[in-house]
């Protein structure tokens, strides 16, 4: 228990969740994966047990492209803790029929500039910090002209 | 099954910051509606109790709140289900009574958030939630619900606000609401932005509050002399997980409850004389005019903005001004909204009274889970 207390805290920050965000070590992009149930081929996202529409236990790793359209976003401007405001949130649609909620990384005076319905394309970011400066990464969403390259 | 009736109803007022612990509010309540019931404490035969107890910390609250009124020694539980935590005290209270379980059984819903919450914070999912993590709060989504409402059938935030005026007017004939003072479109438009589009005069306030209600037999009900108050539903559901494109302007949860507890009830919306529903945010009373039948999807903008929704429409809603103006004690409001429809259904609302009011709705969800569209709805149906 104290050794992985003193573990956790060595580590400045932690990927939320390498199960379902991949960040390649060969420099291409990162892309967020989904998972097919083999018996029923239903998708599902992000990675679970077992499959809750016919309980198979056998899903396989389905890497999802890396541009969906936003469905719908807000900024928000009361956030949890730990969460700088404003901050930007959606949900893309992914042209596997999957959708995902996550951050907007884009600066305060761009947020006007989003709509319903365009392209954001899926990044690495920090998505929030603790009281200790421990940074968790995970996917965020960006639209493409703004693209950082990837990281 | 048998017919359930309610014999008495008990509630505090809703407090910004209550002068009362939460089982202090608790034992309030109760105790008015076991004087409203005109029982002894010891007549009743089961009791639950609802409350977030991730808020309070506190195990096992129930029996704070009851075993000092010399209430113990029956089977009392603890429920929790986020803010429908105290209808579903209410359900379960119903269900012994119709399976003949017991006679006479109580259920409290009962919130003291003040005490053990910062203000200015938003309720969130869970820290380990995939969309948790990401910092999504309970107003970041429902702002996203009435983003993508406003996008699909040109609602505008003067529309949203309507709602909020709405209550608070019908807030300021109930006399235990938090808030009293009027208010205007322009101030609900203007007020600082929460998660846009939602302002914090189109968001609930966090509030404490206790609410109890006491249910029963025909038998007991005539015996007592009561006001007759029967159950025509009791419906709880939970949501179903999809990683899909589901419509975020449709109320998956509350349109399969609302449809099933029509049914069970042997009414439909036209027969509802007013309906307190989880109006957390501005937006919701579009959205649920909507998933309960009250009109077409996305005709709740038309609906609303022609009084629809209002006394002299075709539905009252939130006639005691809603969790918009009295203020949303989580766990308590299913409880607050049961007690306030009795009020109306006995023709004892005052100046909030529904003009002969005979049948009444109360609804509420609860929680922010991935992948569903709420985690649970509550809703009854209860008719005079
Ligand atoms: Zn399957």
């Amino acid at each position: 228990m104290t050794e992985k207390t003193a573990k956790a805290d060595e580590q400045e920050q932690v990927i939320f969740h390498p199960d379902f965000f991949k960040i390649p070590e060969d420099g291409s992009k990162p892309y967020l994966v989904g998972l097919k149930c083999r018996n029923c081929g239903q998708l599902w996202f992000p990675k679970l047990p077992i499959c809750p529409a016919c309980w198979s236990e056998t899903l396989d790793e389905s890497p999802m492209e890396r541009v969906g359209k936003l469905y719908t976003y807000t900024i928000m401007n009361v956030p949890q803790p730990g969460v700088k405001a404003p901050l930007a949130i959606g949900y893309v649609d992914f042209p596997n029929g999957i959708r995902v909620g996550a951050q907007i990384d884009v600066l305060p005076d761009q947020m006007k500039n989003l709509r319903i319905g365009m392209d954001l394309q899926v990044g690495a970011g920090v998505i929030r910090e603790d009281k200790n400066g421990k940074k968790t990464i995970s996917y965020v969403f960006r639209p493409l002209a703004a693209s950082k390259g990837g990281k | 099954m048998r017919d359930v009736y309610v014999i008495g109803v008990g509630m505090t007022n809703y407090y910004k910051k209550s002068p009362l612990s939460a089982a202090d509010l608790g034992r309030q309540a109760v105790f008015n509606a076991v004087r409203d019931a005109g029982i002894g404490p010891k007549q009743v035969q089961s009791i639950y109790v609802g409350e977030m107890p991730g808020l309070s910390g506190s195990i096992c609250f129930g029996q704070r709140v009851a075993t000092t009124m010399g209430m113990g020694g029956v089977p009392m539980m603890n429920v929790e289900s986020a803010c429908s935590s105290g209808a579903l005290a209410v359900n379960l209270a119903v269900k012994d009574v119709a399976n003949g379980v017991t006679d006479i059984s109580m259920a409290v819903g009962v919130q003291n958030i003040s005490a053990t919450r910062a203000s200015g914070t938003a309720f969130s999912p869970d820290a380990n939630d995939p969309e948790g993590v990401q910092g999504i709060t309970m107003p970041g989504i429902y702002a996203m619900r009435a983003k993508r409402y406003m996008e699909e059938f040109g609602a505008t935030p003067e529309d949203i606000a309507l709602v909020a005026v709405k209550n608070r007017r019908h807030a300021m004939n109930n006399p235990r609401s938090q808030f009293h003072d009027p208010i205007t479109v322009e101030q609900v438009v203007n007020a600082r932005s929460i998660s846009d589009p939602l302002t914090l005069l189109m968001s609930c306030p966090n509030t404490d509050a206790g609410a109890a209600v006491i249910v029963a037999t025909k038998e007991k009900a005539m015996q007592l002399g009561s006001k007759p108050v029967r159950f025509l539903a009791r419906e709880v559901t939970s949501g179903i997980f999809s990683n899909g494109f589901r419509d975020m302007t449709s109320m998956e949860i509350t349109v399969r409850g609302a449809k099933e507890a029509y049914e069970i009830a042997g009414v439909g919306p036209e027969d509802i004389d007013m309906v307190e529903c989880h109006d957390a945010f501005a937006i919701n009373e579009h959205l649920y005019t909507e998933a309960m039948g009250f009109c077409g999807h996305g005709e709740g903008v038309e609906f609303i903005r022609s009084g629809g929704n209002d006394y002299g429409g075709k539905v009252v809603f939130s006639p005691r001004g809603g969790l918009l103006s009295c203020g949303h004690p989580t766990g308590c409001s299913g409880a607050a909204q049961i007690v306030e429809a009795t009020w109306q259904l006995r023709n004892e609302a005052g100046a909030m009274q529904v003009p002969d009011c005979k049948v009444a709705m109360t609804h509420v969800t609860g929680g922010g889970i991935y992948g569903l569209d709420n985690a649970v709805c509550t809703i009854h149906i209860l008719s005079r």
